[in-house]
């Protein structure tokens, strides 16, 4: 079998489809499945041991202002679809989206002079290109682990003047993605509660919509003996998205013992103010860290380290640092926000508590800092859990599964 | 054949018989007329107008869509933080769905009178900007180092 992988961004490092790209055609291509991928800027890291990797151009200039491209974006811009992309950003629209799927669809049309494929899987772009590929009489598939409706929910909480609310709606693509997933041949999400959210979000056949758990890198995310600390919450995510819920976990702190402390593993003042001025509003700030942008080896190091894991997020597709802290033999306390009661397993794994309710959040910590022996037989629990349902292999032979269940049906159909 | 391809065809016939028909009254049916007729033809004044009312119903749909989203929000209540922010977005959003309208109305209403200005002020208005762009861009590749200066290595 052949597959043509569509990633609009595939850098690991920015992003999950990033991330999914590099390990899930690494899995597939272990299963015998021949990988081509197609993908924009930031490049993913080589993965031509595996796949054969087609670079598309996108200058990246969503909010960065004309004067501060530098002259080598500058030149590039008098080419048309780049023209385009400015000029639809300078009116805060982000068509990264669109103009990586037109170019992908004149680069497969181009591909498919010489190489024929089964099937061409696309990671969460859904782009207005996607349709005119369906001409090319090969079963076309996305990925989509949660809809932006939810994104644009969580800025419209956060906005609150007339232009950051025009500048939201103009952001997301919505009407685009809708009546492209509606016409593309299967989707796959992450989670059960992922499924709900394109019904409603798009109006998607419940027939259409295929479950395949997220994967991670079990053997790298493991629990290596080194030595825990005490008091030691962990909190892996952007501190500047709402949906992350830090403003709860922080409230939560309050409520929680001096000696209790908490590490972020994101940007703190300068570059991220949000996180840092709640902290000093609830005279947190002398008990937490910043730890920046980590490489995966100190991210894992973070996580063996820990206490415990903790996800206060309001909506999560499927909650990838609660999964990571499993696999590291980290007990999680995690809201049951989105896809987290699915990975979680309440009272074995962890402890799940509502969201948005920084007191549930500050009696299930202190309960797990409280029962040692508790927290390690759930971090076992954890472990096993994660190398059972969200390893990469396992993610790779479902995604085959359905693969082969998707052409079998286009094949019938025509 | 894939419904698809179907899909294609029709594209190719319909695009290539409305280009057609736009040249034919744009270009050649005024130039058969007399180029320098001070009065358009129905066709060619049509011909113009169509193309350019798809892009005005575009621009002024997408302000009206933008008034009506945020009209239309349905969410969780916004963080505290933000409450003694918010401005009047509502009643913002309520005029620009308004104001969308009324140009739309006008543009109607002057392309309904053969309206020279129906077409001529929003066409400026595109032009100005596209070019405004490109002028902008031209100027900024102008006026950027292409390469640090000697005492900057």
């Amino acid at each position: 079998m052949r597959a043509l992988f569509l990633c609009y961004r595939g850098n690991p490092f920015c992003g999950g489809q990033g991330i999914y790209l590099y390990y899930l055609t690494r899995e597939l291509a272990k299963l015998g499945v021949e990988i081509d991928v197609i993908v924009g800027p930031p490049y993913p890291d080589p993965m031509e041991k595996w796949a054969k990797v087609y670079r598309t151009e996108n200058l990246n200039i969503w909010s960065i202002r004309t004067e501060h491209f530098g002259y080598e974006k500058l030149t590039r811009l008098l080419s048309p679809m780049n023209f385009v992309d400015y000029f639809l950003t300078r009116f805060h629209i982000f068509p990264e989206m669109e103009t990586f799927s037109l170019r992908a669809f004149n680069l497969t049309r181009k591909l498919l002079k010489t190489r024929r494929y089964d099937i061409i899987h696309d990671v969460q772009c859904l782009g207005w290109g996607l349709l005119p590929m369906k001409g090319f009489g090969v079963p076309i598939i996305t990925t989509v682990h949660h809809p932006l409706t939810k994104d644009r929910e969580a800025d419209f909480i956060r906005d609150a003047t007339f232009w950051e609310y025009v500048t939201t709606t103009l952001f997301y693509p919505l009407t685009m993605q809708r009546t492209v997933i509606n016409r593309l041949d299967r989707v796959i999400t992450s989670s059960l509660e992922g499924v709900e959210e394109l019904v409603k979000a798009f109006g998607l056949e419940r027939e259409k919509i295929s479950v395949v758990y997220n994967g991670l890198d079990v053997e790298v995310f493991s629990h290596g003996g080194e030595k825990r600390e005490e008091n030691s919450l962990l909190f892996v995510g952007n501190t500047e998205d709402y949906k992350k819920g830090i403003r709860y976990l922080l409230e939560a702190l309050t409520l929680l013992p001096e000696k209790i402390k908490l590490k972020i593993v994101d940007d703190g003042p300068p570059q991220r103010i949000g996180a840092w001025d709640l902290a000093k509003k609830f005279h947190v700030e002398d008990r937490i860290t910043f730890t920046g942008k980590v490489d995966m080896a100190t991210l894992v190091r973070l996580y063996c380290t820990a206490t415990m894991v903790v996800v206060a997020s309001l909506h999560e597709g499927f909650g990838l640092p609660a999964a990571e802290g499993m696999a590291c033999e980290t007990p999680v306390v995690s809201t049951t926000s989105g896809a987290l009661k699915e990975v979680m397993k309440h009272g074995e794994t962890g402890i799940l508590v509502p969201p948005k309710d920084p007191r549930a959040l500050a009696d299930a910590i202190m309960g797990l800092m409280k029962d040692k022996k508790l927290r390690q037989k759930m971090g076992k629990a954890g472990r096993k859990r994660a190398v059972e349902n969200f390893s990469w292999p396992v993610a790779a032979k479902n995604t085959l599964e359905v693969y082969k269940d998707t052409i079998a049906a286009y094949r019938s159909n025509r | 054949m894939p419904r698809a391809k179907i899909y294609g065809f029709i594209a190719l016939l319909v695009s290539t018989a409305l280009a057609g028909l736009f040249f034919y009254h744009s270009f050649y049916g005024p130039i058969a007329g007399g180029i320098f007729s001070s009065l358009l033809a129905d066709n060619a004044y049509y011909a113009v107008a169509v193309p350019l009312g798809f892009l005005v119903l575009i621009i002024l749909g997408t302000g009206f869509w933008i008034g009506w989203t945020i009209l239309t929000i349905k969410v969780a209540p916004p963080m505290p933080e933000i409450v003694e922010k918010k401005d009047y977005a509502k009643p913002k959003a309520f005029l620009l769905c308004l104001v969308t309208l009324a140009l739309l109305a006008l543009f109607a209403y002057g392309v309904y009178l053969k309206s020279y200005w129906a077409l001529a002020l929003p066409a400026a208005v595109f032009t100005i900007v596209v070019l405004g762009m490109v002028f902008w861009v031209g100027l900024a590749i102008i006026t950027t180092r292409a390469t640090l200066p000697a005492d900057k290595k």
